[in-house]
C-alpha cells in the first residue's frame, strides 16, 4: 500500500547522483547575462587595447629596422622578454579594467541572489554549496583569464610567428608556464575578491563601491605608510603592489618592492583565505540544513 | 521652494543618518583617526617617522583628497535617484506636495551636511592626534581649517556633479567611477589648459600644501599650471552650481520608471 | 454629480508594450474597484492619475485640475502603491511622521497626525518598531496609514489587499469602509472578484488596457453569470450523474474522462447547477470525490468577455 503522505515540506531521502560539473550551468549563465548589457559588451571590446597595443609591440620588436625612423632607443624598450610578459600581466590598466569588467559583470553575482532571495532557490536543486559557489567563481575566472591568460598566450605565440624560429621558445622553455600559473593565480585572486566583495551586500552598487574601496583604499594607505615611515614593507598593504610583486616572482624577474616576493603571497593568501571564509559564512547562512 | 527644500533636507539628513551606508562610510572616514593612532602610538615608542605636519598633509592629499571626497560624493550623489527607484520608494516621494527642484538640492544639501559631518569630524581629530603636544598653538588650527574648507569645497564640487550624472544617467556608477578615478587623475598629467577640465586641478591650485611649496608632496603637482586661487575657488562654486542646476532641471522634465 | 478624477483619452506605452489604451474614466466620491487580471494596466492607470507616470495621450484631471507635474494636488491625494518597499531602518512613526513633514506641518502637528494614522489602521502598540521588523499584514496598514495620514480628500490604493491573511484583510476592508463614510473618494485596484465585493458594488472592469465595462456589482455578476463555467465532478456514478443533469435546460455540454472517472459540465447558470446537484447527492446518495471548476478565474471571464 502506497505511503499517505501529509501535504507539505519534508526532505528528500534519496542519494543524489554525483554530477561532477554542477556548477556548468552558473557560470554559463553568469557569462550569458554579463554579455546581455550592451555597456559590458563595449567594455569588453575595449579591454582589449592593451593587448592590441602589445601585439603591435610584438610585431614592431621584430621589425625594428622598419621602425626606427619612428621610434629611436626602441631596441632598449621594445625587448620582448619575460620581462615583456610580466609588464602586460601586471599593468595597471589591465586591473583597472578587470575591475570595471567586473563591476559591471560580477558584482552582482552574489548580491543579485541575496536580494531577490534567489540562493534558497539554488538549494533547492541538486547542488553543493561549493557548486555554487565555484559556479559564480568561474564568471568572473573566466573573464579575467579572457584578459590575461588568453592575450598572454597569444602574444607569446605571435612572438613565435613573427620571429619565425622557435629560439624565444627555446631561450625561455618556463615563460609559458609563468603566464598559465600567473594567470591562473589572478583568476583565482579576483574570483575570491570580488565575490567577498560581492557577498557583502544585497545591492550590487554598494558591491562595486566596495570593490573599488577596498582595492584603491589599499594602494592609497601603502603609499601613505610609505610615505611615513619610508619602509618598503608598508607596500604589503597594497593589492596592487602585492600582484605585481607577485607576478614578477612568477616571471623569475627581481621583484619592484625591497622585500621577499613571498610575503605577498602571504598576503594576498591570507587576505583570499579570510575573504572565502567570510563568503563560506554568508552562503551557509541561507543554505538548506538537512 | 526654500521651505519644500528645508522639509526635504530635514527628512532626508534623518534618513540616511540612520542607514547603513552612512555608518560603512564613518568607518572608513575614520580610517585615517586610526591611522593617526597608530602612528603616534609608534612614535611614542621611540621609532622615528617624518614630522607631525608632513604625516598629516601626506594623509590628507592621498587619502581624502584623491579618494574619500570621490568616493563619499559619487556614491551619495549617484545614488541620488537611483537609490529611491531601486528601493522602490519613488512613490512616497514623487506623491508629496513639494516641487521636483527642491527634492533634489534638498537631497544634495543633506548629503552634502552628511558626508561633510563624516569628513571634518575625522581631518580634525586626526590631525589633532598627531600634532597636540606641548609645542600645539592654537594658530595652528588655522591650517587644519584651511585643509577642510578645501575638501568641503572639493566634495560640495564632487557631489554636485555626481548628482548630475544621477539624475541623468539610469546607471551612474560606472561613468562616476571612470570619471573619478581615471579622468580625474590621468588629465592631471595633461599639460596646457587640458587639465582645467578636471575639479582634481581646482583644488590643488588653492591647496596650502601648494602655496607654501614644501615639496614634500610635490609628486602630486607634477605638471600643474596652477589657476589662481581665487578664480579656482570661483571655478569650484560654479562647478556647484551649474550641475546642481542642471541635475535639478533634468529631474523636473525627466520621468523615472522603476520595475514593479 | 461631478467627477472627482477624470481621466480622459488616456494611452500610455512602455516601448512596443500597450500599459493603457484610450481609457475614459470618472470617478465620483465614494469607493470605486478597478478589477482586472495581472497586467490589466491598473497599476499603469493608478500611476498616471497619481502623476507618477506621464501619458503619452490625453490627460487626468482631478478635482478639475491636471496632475503631471502639480504638485499642489498632492495635499488632496494620498497614494498607496502596490509594491512592498519602504524606508527599512524608519520606525512606523517615523516613516509616517516623515512624510507628513513634506507637507509643512509642524512637528508636533506631524507627531499628531502620525499617531492618528497608526491608531486607524491598529498599528499603535508597534509604532516605534523598525519597519523591516514588520509582519506582511503590518507593512500593508503602514503603507495605507502613509497614505491617509494628511487626511486626502481622494485615496488610491493600489492591490491594498494583495498577500493579506484573511484577518489583516478584514481590518483594511472595514477601514476603507470607514474612510469611505468620511465621504472621501477612494479609488482601489484588485484581481480578486470577491475581495472588491466586500469593499463597494462600483466596479470598473479592465482588461489588456482598456476598460471593458462599468457598473454594478449586479451588472459585473450578470455578466460573468452569462459566461459558460466548466464543473468538473470526479465520482464512481459520473455516468448517471451526467444522464440525470443532461436534461436540464442550463446546462450546456458535457464531456467524459472515463480514465479520470470524471465528468465536466457546462453551465451559464452555476447557482441552479449547485442547488440541483445537491439534491441529486440526497436523493440518490452519489459519492461525490471531488468537485474543481477547471476555468474558475477572472482571467477566463475577461477572455470571454474579449470574445476569445
Amino acid at each position: 500500500m502506497a505511503t499517505i503522505r501529509e501535504k507539505g515540506y519534508h526532505h528528500w531521502e534519496g542519494r543524489l547522483k554525483e554530477k561532477p560539473r554542477a556548477f556548468w550551468p552558473i557560470i554559463r549563465t553568469g557569462i550569458k547575462l554579463a554579455f546581455e548589457r550592451r555597456r559590458f559588451k563595449l567594455l569588453f571590446a575595449f579591454s582589449f587595447v592593451p593587448a592590441v597595443v602589445y601585439g603591435v609591440g610584438v610585431y614592431v620588436s621584430e621589425r625594428l629596422e622598419d621602425f626606427k625612423f619612428m621610434a629611436q632607443g626602441a631596441e632598449k624598450t621594445l625587448q620582448v622578454n619575460p620581462n615583456f610578459f610580466k609588464s602586460y600581466l601586471t599593468l595597471d590598466i589591465i586591473y583597472f579594467m578587470i575591475l570595471l569588467l567586473m563591476s559591471l559583470g560580477g558584482a552582482g553575482l552574489m548580491a543579485d541572489d541575496f536580494k531577490h532571495k534567489a540562493v534558497q532557490l539554488y538549494f533547492s536543486r541538486p547542488l553543493t554549496k561549493l557548486d555554487y559557489l565555484f559556479g559564480k567563481a568561474g564568471v568572473v575566472m573566466f573573464f579575467v583569464g579572457v584578459l590575461t591568460l588568453v592575450p598572454g598566450i597569444l602574444l607569446l605565440i605571435l612572438k613565435l610567428l613573427f620571429s619565425g624560429s622557435f629560439n624565444f621558445f627555446l631561450n625561455y622553455p618556463w615563460l609559458l608556464l609563468s603566464i598559465i600559473f600567473y594567470s591562473a593565480f589572478l583568476m583565482l585572486f579576483f574570483a575570491i575578491f570580488v565575490l567577498f566583495c560581492s557577498s557583502l551586500s544585497n545591492n550590487r552598487n554598494y558591491a562595486i563601491a566596495i570593490m573599488w574601496s577596498i582595492y584603491i583604499f589599499s594602494d592609497i594607505l601603502g603609499a601613505i605608510l610609505k610615505g611615513i615611515f619610508r619602509s618598503p614593507y608598508s607596500s604589503l598593504l597594497s593589492i596592487k603592489a602585492n600582484l605585481g610583486q607577485v607576478g614578477a616572482a612568477f616571471f623569475l624577474l627581481k621583484p619592484p618592492y625591497d622585500y621577499p616576493w613571498y610575503l605577498s603571497l602571504l598576503t594576498l593568501s591570507l587576505f583570499s583565505i579570510l575573504a572565502y571564509v567570510a563568503i563560506n559564512r554568508k552562503v551557509r547562512g541561507v543554505e538548506v540544513i538537512r | 521652494m526654500q521651505k519644500e527644500t528645508g522639509r526635504i533636507f530635514s527628512f532626508y539628513f534623518f534618513l540616511r543618518k540612520k542607514s547603513p551606508r552612512t555608518k560603512v562610510f564613518y568607518l572608513l572616514s575614520w580610517a585615517s583617526v586610526v591611522l593617526a593612532l597608530i602612528i603616534r602610538a609608534y612614535r611614542l615608542a621611540g621609532n622615528w617617522t617624518e614630522t607631525s605636519q608632513v604625516v598629516f598633509q601626506n594623509i590628507l592629499m592621498t587619502f581624502f583628497l584623491q579618494f574619500l571626497i570621490i568616493i563619499l560624493a559619487l556614491f551619495y550623489g549617484s545614488s541620488i535617484v537611483s537609490e529611491e527607484l531601486e528601493g522602490k520608494t519613488w512613490p512616497y516621494l514623487s506623491s508629496r506636495p513639494v516641487s521636483q527642484a527642491a527634492i533634489i538640492v534638498g537631497k544634495y544639501l543633506a548629503y552634502l551636511s552628511l558626508t561633510s559631518i563624516m569628513l571634518v569630524s575625522a581631518v580634525v581629530i586626526s590631525y589633532l592626534i598627531l600634532n597636540l603636544d606641548q609645542d600645539f598653538h592654537l594658530a595652528d588650527l588655522g591650517t587644519v581649517v584651511r585643509y577642510s574648507a578645501v575638501l568641503f569645497l572639493g566634495l560640495a564640487a564632487y557631489l554636485s556633479f555626481f548628482t548630475f550624472l544621477g539624475t541623468w544617467l539610469k546607471k551612474p556608477i560606472l561613468v562616476g567611477l571612470a570619471f573619478g578615478f581615471g579622468w580625474e587623475s590621468i588629465i592631471q598629467y595633461f599639460p596646457g589648459s587640458t587639465q582645467k577640465l578636471s575639479i582634481a586641478h581646482y583644488l590643488k591650485s588653492i591647496l596650502p600644501q601648494y602655496t607654501t611649496a614644501s615639496g614634500k608632496l610635490g609628486f602630486l603637482f607634477i605638471r600643474l599650471e596652477p589657476t589662481k586661487p581665487l578664480i579656482a575657488i570661483l571655478m569650484l562654486l560654479l562647478i556647484v552650481i551649474v550641475f546642481l542646476a542642471l541635475a535639478a532641471l533634468i529631474f523636473s522634465y525627466k520621468e523615472y520608471l522603476f520595475e514593479d | 454629480m461631478t467627477a472627482v478624477i477624470e481621466a480622459i483619452n488616456l494611452s500610455r506605452w512602455y516601448g512596443h508594450v500597450l500599459g493603457i489604451s484610450e481609457v475614459n474614466l470618472e470617478v465620483q466620491a465614494g469607493v470605486t474597484a478597478l478589477l482586472g487580471p495581472n497586467g490589466a494596466g491598473k497599476s499603469t492607470l493608478m500611476k498616471i492619475v497619481t502623476g507618477q507616470l506621464k501619458p503619452n495621450i490625453g490627460e487626468v484631471r482631478i478635482f478639475g485640475e491636471k496632475v503631471w507635474n502639480n504638485r499642489h494636488i498632492f495635499r488632496r491625494l494620498g497614494f498607496c502603491p502596490e509594491v512592498d518597499a519602504f524606508y527599512e531602518e524608519l520606525s512606523g512613526f517615523e516613516f509616517l511622521s516623515g512624510l507628513l513633514s513634506l507637507y509643512g506641518f509642524s512637528q508636533a502637528e506631524c507627531q499628531k497626525r502620525a499617531e492618528r494614522a497608526l491608531e486607524a489602521v491598529e498599528l499603535t502598540e508597534v509604532k516605534n518598531r523598525k519597519i523591516k521588523s514588520y509582519s506582511r499584514g503590518m507593512r500593508q496598514r503602514v503603507k495605507i496609514a502613509q497614505a491617509l495620514a494628511h487626511d486626502p480628500e481622494i485615496l488610491i490604493l493600489d492591490e491594498p489587499l494583495s498577500g493579506l491573511d484573511p484577518l489583516s484583510k478584514r481590518r483594511i476592508i472595514k477601514l476603507i469602509k470607514e474612510l469611505k463614510g468620511q465621504g472621501k473618494t477612494i479609488l482601489v485596484s484588485s484581481h480578486v472578484l470577491p475581495e472588491v465585493e466586500a469593499l463597494t458594488s462600483e466596479i470598473i472592469l479592465i482588461h489588456q488596457g482598456k476598460i471593458l465595462a462599468r457598473g454594478d456589482i449586479y451588472f459585473i455578476r450578470e455578466l460573468i453569470d452569462t459566461h459558460p463555467h466548466m464543473i468538473r465532478i470526479k465520482s464512481p456514478q459520473f455516468r448517471e450523474l451526467a444522464r440525470i443533469l443532461a436534461g436540464e435546460d442550463y446546462i450546456l455540454d458535457i464531456s467524459f474522462r472515463p480514465s479520470e472517472q470524471a465528468v465536466i459540465f457546462e453551465t451559464h447558470h452555476r447557482d441552479h447547477f449547485f442547488s440541483r446537484l445537491n439534491e441529486l447527492i440526497l436523493e440518490l446518495s452519489l459519492i461525490i470525490e471531488e468537485i474543481t471548476s477547471p476555468d474558475d478565474n477572472l482571467q477566463a471571464v475577461f477572455d470571454y468577455l474579449v470574445g476569445k
